[in-house]
């Protein structure tokens, strides 16, 4: 399924976790294909230059912004969902 | 006292071969790497050496040098047992992260700055070998890279060699490598006329039409010689001398008179402590371009008057590797001094009476009782570099 990038339609966890799952996979980290929500950037030797490929990567895929200040306090796969959905949301609502 | 500097470990990644020993095999087996008129190291796997992770991350020249360098530290046990702060790393390349550059320019013309991958600039910067070498190594010593075009592999050889004798490292892994087997690289040196329009690699031949380019690394270990007795390292041969100099004089074109190289090659052989008769075996610059082979001749007779060695390139087997070059063939000129076998000249069939020294065109050849040989290597920006090594 293509996410619709119109706002019609909200996001869902599980396309944002299996989206993110495989960039990682893509980035070649180890364990991307199968990390859970919990897992964290540190668990998984995400390093700043992976998460800045990471963040393009859900940009463009989902047509959000993710400023530098959102992404400071994002530490796991789970942060990084909860954050594409809840910017998914705002958009939607503008 | 100054130290005596051996060589513990040896690495190559080149088109004819990986392994220090392997390589030397295939030259003295008359195997050519040379294919479709490029020099590339098609059987090497960079996650042989690095994760997938890392190889993604990494350019390839730095993935040779990664590749090269871990030979040798595993041969000389490297780094177990030795001070972390005495561990340095000096490797080189000639032009860096070229395939990384010219990927990140086309994505950055087609897609402007969002499309240029955060990677680039660790990819591309002409240190990142060393860093990664350093990395897998912990080595905490002094470690950079060098930049001499074509003549990259031996200074960095050299200047490490010096980096042991004023007793700033114990160890110090040293090498270069190239990986220039892109189309902008490859459009840039025929668009200057530097390769052969045949595709042939003839040093010194009368036929010769330039050079072959080619892709590799290679790297050795240094130390001080009672440095590697105190832990029980086996010494496959020493860096006896060191010479280095510059032409002063064209951009890419060599002396005309060879001024430059003979500096190099007299400095290296004063360094040693040796004179022009000690030497028995010398691994030329020999690209087999026509201004280069002419020149290093000229320089070679100005230098041995009358009384020059046997005399050979590994160019002729492998093409150019640019700042891989002068350690691979240090590693060449070391197998010589191991084995006591020159490698050949390939492809010498018809003589240049511009360049009249023996070219071993019938090797290999044995050479018993070899001590002391020369390799030759001199850049574009008119660098030369001349290693001194000896038998162990």
């Amino acid at each position: 399924m293509t996410p619709d990038q119109t706002g019609t339609a909200a996001l869902t966890e599980d396309q944002v976790l299996q989206r993110i799952r495989a960039t990682l996979a893509e980035q070649k980290v180890p364990g991307a294909e199968t990390a859970s929500a919990e897992a964290t950037w540190s668990e998984l030797d995400v390093d700043s230059l992976d998460l800045v490929e990471l963040v393009k990567t859900l940009e463009d895929e989902f047509g959000v912004t993710i400023h530098d200040e959102e992404l400071k306090p994002i530490a796991s796969v789970g942060d990084a969902v909860t954050l594409v959905l809840r910017l998914d949301a705002e958009r939607a609502s503008a | 006292m100054t130290p005596e500097v051996v060589i513990t470990g040896r690495g190559v990644v080149a088109p004819a071969g990986e392994g220090a020993d392997a390589f030397f095999d295939a030259l003295t087996a008359r195997h050519s790497g040379i294919a479709d008129g490029v020099g590339a190291c098609v059987e090497f796997d960079p996650e042989r050496w690095m994760t997938p992770k890392e190889a993604r991350r990494t350019d390839r020249y730095a993935q040779l040098a990664v590749g090269a360098a871990a030979q040798a530290a595993e041969e000389a046990g490297l780094p177990d047992g030795i001070e972390p702060e005495r561990l340095g790393v000096v490797m080189g390349t000639g032009m860096g992260g070229l395939s990384t550059l010219e990927r990140e320019c086309r994505n950055w013309l087609e897609k402007g700055d969002r499309g240029v991958s955060p990677h680039t600039v660790p990819m591309m910067m002409p240190n990142a070998a060393a860093g990664l070498i350093a990395m897998r190594l912990d080595a905490h010593g002094p470690g950079f890279q060098i930049g001499s075009a074509c003549a990259t592999g031996a200074h960095a050889i050299g200047e490490a060699a010096r980096m042991i004798q004023r007793g700033e490292a114990d160890v110090v892994v040293a090498g270069g490598a190239e990986a220039p087997l892109t189309g902008l690289a490859i459009a840039a040196f025929r668009g200057m006329g530097a390769l052969s329009k045949e595709g042939v690699s003839r040093p010194f031949d009368a036929r010769r039409d330039g050079f072959v380019i080619g892709e590799g690394a290679g790297a050795v270990v240094l130390e001080s010689a009672d440095h590697a007795r105190a832990r029980g390292a086996r010494v496959h041969g020493r860096v006896a001398g060191y010479g280095a100099s510059n032409d002063a004089f064209h951009i890419t074109q060599p002396d005309e008179d060879g001024r430059g190289a003979a500096q190099a090659m007299r400095d290296a052989l004063a360094d040693a402590g040796a004179a022009p008769a000690d030497v028995g075996y010398l691994n030329a610059h020999g690209t087999s371009t026509p201004f280069n082979d002419r020149v290093e001749t000229i320089a070679v007779h100005a230098v041995f008057d009358g009384a020059a060695p046997p005399v050979s390139s590994t160019k002729s087997a492998i093409g150019h590797l640019l700042g891989g070059a002068g350690a691979v063939e240090a590693v060449a000129t070391l197998g010589a001094l191991q084995h006591g076998v020159l490698p050949p000249t390939l492809n010498y069939e018809e003589p240049d009476p511009e360049c009249d020294l023996d070219y071993v065109p019938d090797g290999p050849r044995e050479a018993g009782g070899l001590e002391l040989a020369l390799s030759n290597s001199f850049g574009f920006g008119g660098q030369n570099a001349c290693l001194a090594l000896a038998a162990p």
